[in-house]
């Protein structure tokens, strides 16, 4: 994993600052850093959405292809991720070095998107059993600055509500069945993602925890606790990280934490989203030129 | 330069995928008109400043025109009239064209290129100001409309900017009404063509060559309905991938309109699907792709041996009447016989073109709808609205399909020009050439200015990588009269015995460099036509007649390809080389026979050719052992009247044994220019092959031979050839010659091909594993390119990309195959125009025939004396019927009594049959054996008496 | 259906440019903080993202490293996403060892690596979307992204693709011009000295016919090099003005 190497003095300055509420970069225990969200950069895609959180820059894109439903779910369509931690970020990820960190993080992501509650699977079915929409989320890391899964389920989260997929329709005919692509490109199905959750990691930092933690501050937690939590507070999902240990009260307090941060975080990507849809096709799209 | 992008967005239906391109809107997009204050100056502008044009008294001022794409497709041949110029044709109804007919985007472009009529391709979809994007729930074809209207808005505010002294207006022409509404609303003045065309003050005639498409919406209500309908693209295709449909080409069948056979090209299995009565036929036309339902086996048919012509004066409406003839096809057959069956479902793919054809006139007087029946009989009758049709009368006219709505028994379609008188020699040859597709056009002045300038000489630069072979004493052998020599001969004893024997192919390609447009026009043509009394060359006089004609006594670049061969004819060594000439003689056939055969003659000329003489004889046997076939077909010769040019006289031709001589060193020559090609260029070598014929094929000759007790085994080439050498009737020496013109009908056509694109290439007729055409480059296409690939094979010429190119040669081939295919059939057409005339002054007479096919209601003769066939029918109009009975195993015909086998000695009476002016032909009636009913009376003259009537009507 | 027309009479494209035009040139340099130097360039539809680390000391084995200069390592991966039919893996396929491959010895001609013995630069190329070209753009993003990390060069590296279709040359050849199976040729010059430190052409092309197109591959690189150098030079204007602040 990507980390840096810290001096002992250097991480008694941190872990002070933290124990204080204050931060290396000014910031208090619960803040997150500066984030910047932009939908739609990559216009092959079906969707797609930058985040950039500090220097921590994701790149996710959506396609959409047709296949076959599995056979214990005939009329559900699915989701798929794929986890690509790019040589960009870090010399270390070239050839095959970023596979490990890669699989661990798409296998974080199956168990909290691809699932009935967080999105309509039903909605992605054209005919059971034997048509479905796969969506094929790829994530992209591109620069890696601290707290990637967090980062990562808002740039997932933004680039399911930017997908658009094609509307098609069964046509029922004694030879078999033809599926028809609409000729008006604006008819296409988009996914309500209310439900979708997104990630807080909260790192234990001597014995306060801390979100959102950069790479120094990651290198001086022992252990962190990664829980995600939809836009109405609700947890669904836990997962203790790193080698040191929690106390279990300790994990309920950052299970609080959490919520509350969550809940926050959820509306003001919801506030950027709807922002960006509002202004249609007068946005400007900057995308890694701004 | 760049201005902005958009995207496009567009997903393709199977997998669906998302697919962006990029789509740059320019500034520099001009409008076309000449002289243009605000576009900069156009280059070459395509517009007139003060469009001239047709006066309108709709539009009284200088106006231009913008069709949409549906007026585009169907009215091009009003588009095509020189009256109408000033013409816009937008970039996004170019493309929609392009998309849904291919000739027509052809045309189109070709009138675009064409200066004088002023027509403006505007690339508009680029333009800034004129690109849309398709708009929330709105489909791309109101999208591609509202582009258009958008352009000519675009127009008319540019216009209005240049204020030009006079108000040039900008018209938009559509027959959609949806979108002409929609167009005046937005302030355009838009009309339907028709209002425009009817509005032409000085050109009523255009009129006539308006598409009829506006009928079929009033005749829904009067017509009956006689066809299902026709499905659409979408389900036949879903229908073609289930196996549902069947796609393939639809043939019709000359023989009999009620008949045809769809072409099912499949994975290469090649099917034949046989399509029966009108309803079936469901409005197929001749060349349509079509998909077809297999019907039940219980309903299946056998081909129909009837012959069965669509009658002139039928009642159109009569579909009862038809209904009784279709059933006449299905009479007695058995079981073996019958072959898959189906009926027309739709129609994937139209493949009109205009035909040529004549106006039956309509009975009513004041009718402006016309019946016009086409010269090829496979075509229907096309109904048509015309109020020239007195001056059209008796005039061979062509006319192009418009429609074939569900209620007509006929096609709609339109007027679109005028040849000329019929039976005018200068009429129906010009008709035959266009319906075979014969480009006949006089070469134009940039294709003449590739030819060399004369006076010609040959320089030093032409020598170079050339032998100089003058001092060998060379001569041609041709027919007599020919003008385009391309080969010539020599023979002579070396030193050590041996003898050195050239062949000396005009070197046409040192004449044509590719790509040029002297080498494209050839390209096209592919190869000379000759016709009974006319030749259309491939390549200009200057070349055919003089500079590449191997003519004696004057110096000529050749291609030479010489062997050292030993007495016994085995080619010791081979080797190619490009050459200069100096012919001693130009002989003919006859006059080199007379020089071999006299023993007096013992000049360098006489001895060179009884040398190759001897050779050929030699090669011949070996040929003939391997197992090639000679076969025969009939050739006729016209001695025609040296002042009125019309036939006086015909004969077969006479076959020399020089004719073999030379025949034989071509060969040889194709078959050593093949073998080297191809070594040297394995995947890109022009070829051409004889596929073997299915063994079905031959099951006419096999039963016609059985019943005369003969057996003909067709398991080889050479069995093939050893039975027919042994086919011998000492009381019917003849016989042997039917055999072998039988034999011929049952082969397969040569083909030219790439070698990289086939692996057969073998030579079934020929008996050689690789063949190509290397002797006449003059007057074919392929022997240029072979000239050329050699000439880089043997380093005496460079290469060209397309020359490497195996796609482009396969194209190529194809192009060559259909062209040749079709100078054939022109060839055929010429010679039966020419018999008519040649009959037509003769009389009637009475010749001795023999029968080549039977069928069910007819046979079909051959006439050795005039290499003439014909078909002799049984059933005549407003006569009682004969009994018929036709027995297909044998196959043999009975009428009343008297029995018809294959081969069967008749003599028939003919003469010709002027009744029907559309279609004049040779009829043949049965004079021997007499039968009770049909046979006519052996005396000529009193038929004589009974055609006069006939001849009166035709002065009339 | 008939194919697409990939050059109309009027001597448009099928996206509106002429033959000899490129497509619509987008850089940015030193878009990531953490790498020695970082580049996002877009060539169309083609957009990538190059990013350089190094000179540094050797990473993994030193036995294949060359003694007396510096290691050009290449990485050159294409995002899963970036192409119409989603690509199952970004790298180690083989087209794209082929590419990396390509890509080192493109800049082992350009970099002055006899400066940095026993010492290592890695260069990094990843395609985010793919229009054709890609080889191209990684070449220039790359440029950009080692000017940014200010490795000396003997001079910019400019890349081009050219086709040839119905006699006529095209530069700079998109996704659907590639997929049309003509002949393509890839250019990467060093502009002044007009070396040429990359040249592939793939499917036949006439001999006679080579001379036009390498012109116009060299044309469109020359292009792109004045491009380029307008890109580098408001980098630097802007770097320069925050500095002077």
């Amino acid at each position: 994993m990507a980390s840096v190497v810290l001096s002992e003095a250097e991480k008694v300055y941190i872990m002070h600052g933290v124990q204080e509420d204050l931060r290396v970069d000014g910031r208090s225990c619960e803040d997150y850093r500066c984030a910047e969200v932009e939908t739609d950069v990559v216009s092959n895609t079906s969707g797609s959405a930058r985040v950039k959180l500090g220097h921590t820059d994701i790149l996710v894109g959506v396609k959409a292809e047709m296949g076959t439903p599995k056979l214990d779910k005939p009329n559900e369509g699915s989701l798929e991720f794929f986890v690509d931690c790019s040589a960009n970020a870090t010399p270390e990820f070239e050839g095959r070095g970023g596979e490990e960190l890669g699989t661990e993080i798409a296998n974080t992501l199956y168990r909290i998107f691809n699932n009935e509650s967080s999105i309509d699977l039903k909605l992605l079915c054209i005919n059971p059993r034997e048509h479905c929409w796969v969506l094929y989320v790829d994530v992209l890391l591109l620069e890696c600055g601290g707290n990637l899964f967090d980062a990562i389920s808002l740039a997932v989260k933004a680039a399911l509500f930017n997908t658009r997929i094609p509307k098609v329709r069964v046509l029922e005919d004694e030879g078999g069945r033809e599926i028809e692509l609409s000729d008006d490109p604006f008819d296409c199905i988009r996914l309500n993602v209310d439900n979708v959750p997104c990630i807080v990691t909260l790192s234990k930092i001597g014995h306060r925890h801390i979100v959102d933690a950069t790479l120094q501050e990651e290198a001086c937690s022992l252990a962190s606790l990664l829980i995600s939590v939809t836009s109405r507070g609700a947890l669904t999902c836990m997962k203790k990280m790193g080698r040191g240990s929690l106390d279990p009260e300790s994990i309920f307090e950052m299970m609080e934490t959490g919520k509350r941060v969550g809940k926050l975080l959820h509306s003001s990507l919801q506030t950027v989203l709807d922002e960006e849809e509002n202004l249609g096709t007068a946005r400007k799209k900057v995308g890694f030129l701004g | 330069m760049l201005t902005s992008r958009t995207f496009l967005k567009r997903t393709r239906a199977g997998a669906v995928r998302k697919i962006v391109r990029e789509h740059y809107l320019r500034d520099d997009i001009g409008c076309g008109l000449g002289g243009c204050a605000l576009c900069g100056g156009e280059s070459r502008p395509a517009l007139e400043a003060r469009p001239g044009g047709a006066a309108s008294s709709l539009c009284p001022g200088p106006h231009f025109l913008l069709p949409d794409t549906n007026l585009l497709l169907h009215q091009i041949d009003i588009l095509e009239d020189p009256v109408i110029t000033n013409v816009i044709i937008l970039q996004t109804v170019l493309q929609e064209v392009r998309n849904r007919s291919a000739p027509v985007y052809k045309r189109i472009k070709d009138v675009i290129n064409k200066q004088e009529k002023h027509f403006y391709s505007f690339t508009n979809e680029h333009h800034k100001d004129t690109y849309i994007e398709q708009e929330k729930g709105e489909n791309s074809n109101d999208r591609n409309d509202r582009a258009i209207r958008v352009a000519v808005k675009w127009y008319s505010e540019h216009l209005q900017k240049l204020q030009m002294e006079e108000k040039v207006q900008i018209i938009l022409l559509t027959n959609d009404r949806k979108n002409k509404e929609k167009a005046v609303e937005e302030g355009i003045t838009a009309y339907t063509c028709e209002e425009y065309i009817k509005s032409l003050i000085a050109n009523p005639e255009l009129v006539d060559r308006l598409a009829s498409l506006n009928d079929e919406g009033n005749e829904i209500e009067t017509g009956r309905i006689i066809f299902a309908e026709h499905l659409p693209l979408s389900k036949l295709q879903q229908g073609i991938k289930s196996n549902l449909y069947l796609q393939g080409t639809f043939r019709a069948n000359r023989e009999n309109y009620l008949e045809a056979t769809v072409w099912i090209h499949g994975d290469g299995e090649e099917k034949e699907i046989i399509i029966q009565g009108l309803r079936n036929l469901n409005r197929a036309v001749h060349e349509d792709i079509v998909a077809v339902e297999l019907l039940p086996k219980a309903a299946w048919a056998a081909p129909s041996s009837v012959v069965l012509h669509d009658d002139e004066n039928q009642n159109e409406d009569d579909v009862e009447q038809e209904e009784e003839k279709e059933k006449s096809l299905r009479t007695s057959s058995s079981n073996s016989m019958l072959r898959p069956t189906g009926r027309v479902v739709g129609i994937i793919k139209r493949n009109w073109r205009p035909f040529c054809g004549m106006l039956s006139k309509s009975q009513i007087k004041e009718a402006r709808r016309h019946l016009f029946t086409p010269a090829d009989r496979r075509i229907p009758r096309i109904r048509i609205e015309t109020r020239q049709a007195s001056t059209l009368e008796g005039q061979r006219i062509i006319v192009a399909i418009d429609g074939w709505p569900r209620n007509s028994r006929y096609p709609n379609g339109h007027f679109v020009k005028n040849l000329g008188a019929a039976g005018d020699k200068e009429t129906e040859t010009e008709v035959l050439l266009l319906e075979h597709d014969v480009p006949h056009q006089p070469f134009s002045q940039s294709v003449l200015s590739f030819l060399p300038k004369m006076p010609w000489s040959i320089t030093d630069q032409d020598m170079k990588c050339r032998e100089d072979l003058r001092h060998l004493c060379v001569c041609s052998v041709d027919p007599p009269g020919c003008t385009d020599i391309d080969d010539a001969l020599h023979c002579r004893v070396l030193e050590n015995g041996n003898l050195e024997v050239g062949v000396h192919i005009a070197d046409v390609s040192h004449f044509i460099r590719p790509g040029n447009a002297l080498d494209q026009e050839s390209a096209k043509r592919g190869t000379t036509v000759y016709l009974c009394e006319k030749r259309i060359d491939m390549v200009p006089e200057l070349l055919s007649s003089n500079l590449c004609s191997l003519r004696s006594n004057v110096d000529r670049l050749a291609f030479s390809c010489i062997w050292e061969m030993n007495h016994s004819a085995e080619i010791l060594k081979t080797r190619f080389t490009k050459s200069v000439i100096n012919s001693k003689a130009s002989l003919t056939y006859a006059e080199a026979q007379m020089k071999i055969d006299s023993p007096s003659m013992n000049d360098d000329i006489t001895t060179s050719l009884r040398g190759l003489n001897k050779l050929a004889r030699i090669l011949k046997k070996c040929r003939i052992d391997n197992g090639a076939l000679t076969l025969s077909s009939p050739e006729v010769r016209f001695h025609m009247d040296s002042e009125t040019h019309d036939p006086i006289d015909l004969q077969t031709k006479e076959l020399k044994e020089t004719n073999s001589m030379v025949e034989e060193f071509m060969l040889l020559a194709n078959i050593s220019v093949a073998q080297k090609i191809y070594d040297e260029f394995s995947e890109h070598a022009l070829l051409r092959k004889h596929p073997a014929p299915p063994p079905s094929n031959y099951d006419i000759l096999v039963k016609a031979a059985k019943s005369k007790g003969l057996e003909i085994k067709t398991d080889s080439a050479k069995a093939l050839a050893d039975s027919l050498d042994s086919a011998e009737f000492p009381s019917f020496p003849y016989l042997n010659t039917l055999l072998r013109i039988l034999a011929t009908r049952c082969m397969m056509q040569a083909v030219y091909f790439c070698s990289g694109m086939d692996n057969d290439f073998h030579h079934y007729g020929l008996a050689s594993p690789i063949y190509t055409h290397f002797t006449s480059p003059i007057r074919r296409y392929a022997d240029i390119i072979v000239h050329r690939l050699l000439a880089v094979a043997i380093g005496a010429d460079c290469t060209y990309p397309d020359l490497t190119d195996k796609h482009k040669l396969a194209d190529l081939c194809r192009n060559l195959n259909y062209r040749h295919k079709m100078a054939q059939y022109a060839q055929r057409a010429s010679v039966a125009f020419h018999t008519q005339l040649f009959f037509k002054s003769k009389g009637v007479v009475n010749e001795e025939a023999y029968i080549l096919f039977v069928r069910k209601n007819a046979i079909v003769v051959l006439i050795p004396k005039y290499g003439l066939e014909g078909t002799v029918f049984f059933e005549e109009k407003d006569k009682p019927k004969p009994t018929l009975l036709y027995n297909d195993e044998v196959p043999s015909l009975t009428v009343e009594s008297t029995t018809f086998y294959t081969f069967d000695r008749v003599t028939v009476n003919i003469m010709l049959d002027a009744s029907n002016v559309q279609h004049q032909k040779i009829r043949m009636a049965l004079v021997e054996p007499k039968l009770v009913g049909t046979s006519v009376p052996s005396q000529a003259t009193q038929l004589n008496s009974n055609n006069e009537p006939k001849k009166k009507k035709l002065k009339e | 259906m008939a194919g697409l027309e990939l050059l109309s009479e009027q001597g448009f494209r099928l996206d509106g440019r002429r033959a000899g035009e490129l497509r619509q040139l987008r850089a940015r340099m030193g878009v990531f903080a953490q790498a020695d130097g970082s580049a996002y360039l877009e060539q169309g539809n083609t957009k990538a993202l190059a990013v350089v680390y190094g000179p540094h000391e050797l990473r993994g084995s030193r036995g294949k490293a060359p003694h007396a200069q510096a290691l050009v390592n290449c990485q050159y991966s294409m995002a899963t996403f970036s192409t119409a039919e989603r690509k199952r893996r970004p790298h180690g396929d083989r087209a794209s060892a082929e590419m990396s491959l390509h890509l080192k010895q493109t800049f082992e001609a350009a970099l002055l690596t006899r400066l940095f013995p026993r010492s290592q630069i890695d260069i990094y190329v990843q395609i985010l979307q793919a229009d054709g070209g890609n080889y191209c753009a990684a070449v220039n993003a790359a440029t950009l992204a080692l000017l940014d990390a200010g490795i000396p060069m003997r001079d910019y590296v400019c890349a081009c693709s050219a086709g040839f279709l119905e006699d006529t040359a095209l530069a700079d050849l998109n996704y659907v011009e590639e997929a049309a199976g003509g002949p393509q040729l890839a250019l990467a010059l060093l502009p002044q000295a007009q070396h040429i430190a990359l040249l592939e052409l793939n499917a036949r092309l006439h001999q006679d016919h080579l001379p036009r197109v390498l012109d116009a591959a060299t044309q469109a690189c020359r292009h792109l090099h004045a491009l380029l150098d307008r890109v580098v030079r408001e980098h630097l204007r802007d770097a320069a003005a925050l500095l002077g602040k």
